[in-house]
């Protein structure tokens, strides 16, 4: 259990509990800030995509690392939880298949031969 | 439920429905105070700010000419009188809620605990002796009434319009049905309670075949319902993820998006173009990403308390709030119920806005914003009537280094919650 290390006298599920807020505080801020505050640097769509996609990774790291205890308990725990991801990975596969942009915008290696779509 | 189990006399049970009569007596003091007493004055300044507008309004229409001081003056008006209204809908929907979650929450512990009350003392519900290891009929039979719950669903939906609608005429034959099923589901629940509250922790079924050999049995089932629930919710995400890629928001617009740029912008609105720009819209879906992660916290506490044999009450006022390790624990579950109860509220307060607005479940914007939120809410609300039993236990029997996989477990399955809202969160609201 994660109570038995501890860092600046507080055991590890505080640290965790902290840096969840920290990262909650900064995907937020960066939605609702359309530049960096201060500066005129512009928060751009794709920049806030790769901010949620990271904050969300590392949050839900922390929630299932550390809450759910997975990095302590036995390594079946964890391949449980990931059991559904290549389901998950299938059905992300299939919408960018299904998606109209996914003909013309997808990279060749992650589509079917589909030149002639855009060929006829 | 598994185990050896400590005598434990029925009569305890009668707290659980002193303890429904407390938390009900909360919900109408809090619904007086916030459905009530504040939202009827937020109504009369609604109301009067209307009022207003609609008179300003029928000024300028008989105007020939209006200035642009006097235009911009009634769209002051009509964002007051929005604002004001959105400010009514957040006391009344807030009170209202608390009631109706604390009569239910009332009802199933209430109700729960008489009928464990009544028992014979010698039963316990299972045929079995107390120190002999055995398996539960309780799931077995929630899931039969959850069946049947769910074939008369459609017209307790009906029936509960029919309450605010007297136009509305419900299917009391199919009603009787979903009221059978509920009844079940509340015996079942109630048996489970029954056969779990005086297990100490000793005896836990242990699994003997691959691949949790070795694993508690309770710990690897919830994990496998989890890995199920993973997939629930990765369909709703799938399926947001494959029409949100697709769609012209404004946002994609303004981005060049090449397949958006014939198309005017306003044409699809998402809850996010309405949410993520304004503080007060944005709020309570923050405070609510806030209260599960506090929550998650909260639980973690309690579990690790619950632990912990060296535990000695702090010095200063938490020592005072916690002077014992039960009271201590007891009192985290209570915090983590409380952060879950806001987390409802905060939702309904939330959705209520957006229907106002007109972001409602007829677009398939709003179909798939309000099957996956609400979804994930009503995980929350099962976690929720699942943790008023683990505050009971753990102000009667009390939790302790033996007994505490209940918290952990159920821990685990609130982790998975707050772990799905950090995927809804900035999918649905952020994006």
């Amino acid at each position: 259990m994660g109570e038995h290390i501890e860092f600046l006298g507080k055991d590890i599920y505080f640290w965790n509990f902290i840096v969840l807020m920290f990262f909650t505080l900064f995907e937020v801020g960066a939605v609702f800030y359309e530049v960096v505050p201060g500066t005129n640097i512009e928060i751009t769509k794709t920049a806030v995509w790769a901010i949620l996609i990271v904050v969300g990774i590392i949050k839900g790291f922390g929630i299932a690392a550390f809450f759910m205890h997975l990095k302590d308990d036995p390594r079946i725990y964890t391949r449980t939880a990931l059991f559904p991801v290549l389901f998950v990975l299938l059905m992300l596969w299939g919408i960018g298949l299904s998606n109209p942009a996914g003909v013309t915008d997808l990279p060749s290696w992650c589509t079917p031969n589909w030149d002639y779509a855009t060929s006829r | 439920m598994s185990g050896s189990g400590s005598h434990v006399d029925n009569g305890i049970w009668m707290r659980a429905v002193m303890m429904g009569g407390m938390i009900l007596t909360l919900g109408i003091v809090l619904f007086g105070i916030l459905g009530v007493a504040l939202a009827e004055g937020k109504h009369d300044t609604w109301k009067q700010l209307e009022d207003d507008y609609y008179h300003e309004k029928g000024v300028l229409a008989a105007q020939d000419n209006i200035s642009a001081e006097e235009a911009a003056h009634l769209d002051h008006l009509h964002h007051e009188e929005i604002d004001a209204h959105l400010s009514y809908l957040t006391y009344r929907v807030a009170g209202v809620t608390i009631l109706l979650m604390t009569i239910t929450y009332a009802a199933f512990i209430g109700l729960g605990g008489f009928l464990n009350a009544s028992k014979p003392q010698a039963d316990h519900g299972d045929g079995h002796d107390d120190h002999e290891h055995h398996g539960s009929s309780s799931p077995i039979v929630f899931a039969f009434g959850l069946m049947v719950f769910l074939i008369g669903f459609p017209d307790f939906v009906v029936a509960c319009k029919a309450m605010l609608n007297s136009e509305v005429t419900p299917d009391f034959s199919m009603l009787a049905v979903s009221m059978v099923g509920l009844f079940t589901i509340v015996i079942a629940v109630s048996n489970w309670w029954f056969e779990d509250l005086p297990f100490v922790g000793h005896g836990e079924q242990i699994a003997t075949s691959y691949p949790f050999e070795g694993e508690h049995i309770r710990k690897a089932g919830l994990w496998v319902f989890i890995m199920s629930e993973i997939m629930v919710f990765a369909t709703f995400f799938s399926s947001y993820l494959r029409m949100r890629t697709e769609w012209c928001t404004d946002w994609a617009i303004r981005d060049g998006v090449e397949a958006c740029k014939d198309v005017p912008e306003g044409t699809v609105v998402t809850a996010s173009d309405l949410l993520r720009y304004d503080v007060s819209t944005l709020m309570p879906g923050a405070i609510n990403t806030f209260a599960l992660i506090i929550s998650s916290y909260t639980i973690v506490l309690a579990l690790k308390i619950a632990k912990d044999t060296n535990w000695k009450p702090s010095t200063g006022i938490m020592g005072k709030i916690n002077p014992t390790r039960q009271a201590a624990v007891r009192n985290y579950l209570i915090a983590t119920l409380a952060l879950g109860s806001l987390f409802i509220v905060l939702k309904l307060v939330e959705w209520s806005h957006l229907v106002a607005e007109g972001f409602d479940i007829g677009t398939v914007q709003g179909s798939i914003f309000y099957i996956a939120t609400g979804a994930h809410g009503l995980h929350v609300f099962i976690g929720l009537l699942v943790m008023l039993y683990l505050v009971f236990k753990a102000d009667t029997v009390g939790f302790d280094e033996d007994n505490a996989q209940g918290i952990e477990y159920f821990g685990l399955y609130w982790h998975f919650v707050d772990l799905a809202w950090v995927v809804i969160f900035p999918a649905f609201y952020l994006y």
